[in-house]
């Protein structure tokens, strides 16, 4: 059953704060993870131009909550899949499609400026395994962000796939359980992959050229509470791995 | 069903998920799933799923949010089959 999130004033405001000042930095930060990613690693999207123009006319035609469900390999895929999508400067003008994230919190926030960085970025850090009240404050947060209109990517296994393929077993229950408690909620399934990346790793190869491809989705389940959200979960996971298949068909 | 009947049942439903099977075998009611029992975060979905099952009830995301322990597993089910 979808419910309508809310949140206490002082986390609304919290939200608040850092989606403005994120957005109003934006000018500088977005072209510079730009800049990083295609000018000092090299990356290049395969078929970017169409690839965006079928993502920005998707994002004119849907007035409904998108939470981008995409595959793992390294710790910067949100960042790719985003630029990938949107480009750079259309975010500076359409700021809300640019997701929020839900990053391992002891994987940046050893240090003051990570966390300050990853906060500017549309963060909001999660302890993976962690007290259950805390990974409930974070995935509450994210659903009261889509219930408003914003755009959130999560990882189908939380974390990267050890094996270099989405496994089925260690499928995220907290992706179902946002897509099923935010009313009209559909997944944009992702799946990214460059092309000299095996299996999952810090950073993809310098120079590497990334394939993306997405899907819109809308799980459906007879079940309820949930086993509804487990199952969406498993919907997701199950047409990720497709794609992953399609991926490497297309390779051979 | 009394108290300790669903006790003793969720201890042997969360131990069939518990690497360590030996506090599993311990278990009280202030027994932490996760950090005591060594429950993998992603398998206590199972865990209350197979709860769901056992006892014939239905249990939302927001309810298992205050599963932490043996203790709150049992209220939680007696507050469902109630």
């Amino acid at each position: 059953m979808a419910a309508e999130y809310d949140l206490p004033f002082k986390a609304r405001l919290a939200l608040a704060v850092q989606a403005t000042v994120g957005r109003v930095l934006s000018i500088v930060w977005i072209p510079g993870a730009a800049f990083a990613m295609r000018v000092v690693m090299r990356y290049r999207i395969k078929d970017a131009s169409n690839l965006r123009k079928r993502f920005r006319q998707l994002a004119r035609e849907t007035d409904t909550p998108i939470l981008i469900c995409a595959n793992h390999l390294t710790m910067v895929d949100s960042a790719v899949v985003a630029w990938a999508l949107g480009g750079s400067w259309w975010y500076l003008f359409n700021y809300r499609w640019l997701p929020w994230n839900m990053p391992e919190y002891t994987n940046f926030g050893f240090n003051w400026y990570n966390r300050v960085g990853v906060w500017l970025l549309k963060c909001i850090a999660i302890r993976r395994g962690g007290r259950r009240e805390d990974v409930s404050g974070t995935l509450k947060r994210i659903q009261y962000l889509l219930s408003r209109g914003q755009t959130a990517l999560v990882f189908a296994e939380g974390g990267r796939s050890r094996t270099g393929r989405i496994d089925l077993d260690s499928i995220a229950h907290g992706m179902g359980r946002i897509v099923n408690s935010v009313r009209k909620c559909s997944a944009l399934c992702v799946y990214l992959r460059g092309d000299r990346q095996l299996t999952f790793s810090s950073l993809p190869a310098r120079g590497d050229s990334f394939y993306v491809e997405f899907e819109l989705f809308r799980p459906v389940s007879e079940h309820s509470g949930m086993r509804r959200s487990r199952d969406f979960s498993q919907q997701i996971a199950e047409r990720l791995v497709a794609m992953e298949e399609r991926y490497f068909d297309r390779r051979e | 069903m009394d108290t300790s009947e669903i006790q003793a049942k969720v201890v042997e439903i969360i131990g069939r998920y518990a690497k360590n099977k030996e506090a599993a075998a311990t278990a009280t009611e202030t027994t932490n799933i996760l950090e005591d029992l060594k429950v993998n975060s992603a398998r206590l979905v199972d865990v209350i799923l197979d709860f769901e099952d056992e006892f014939d009830i239905e249990v939302e995301d927001d309810d298992a949010d205050a599963v932490n322990t043996v203790g709150d597993a049992v209220a939680l089910i007696q507050s469902k089959v109630a």
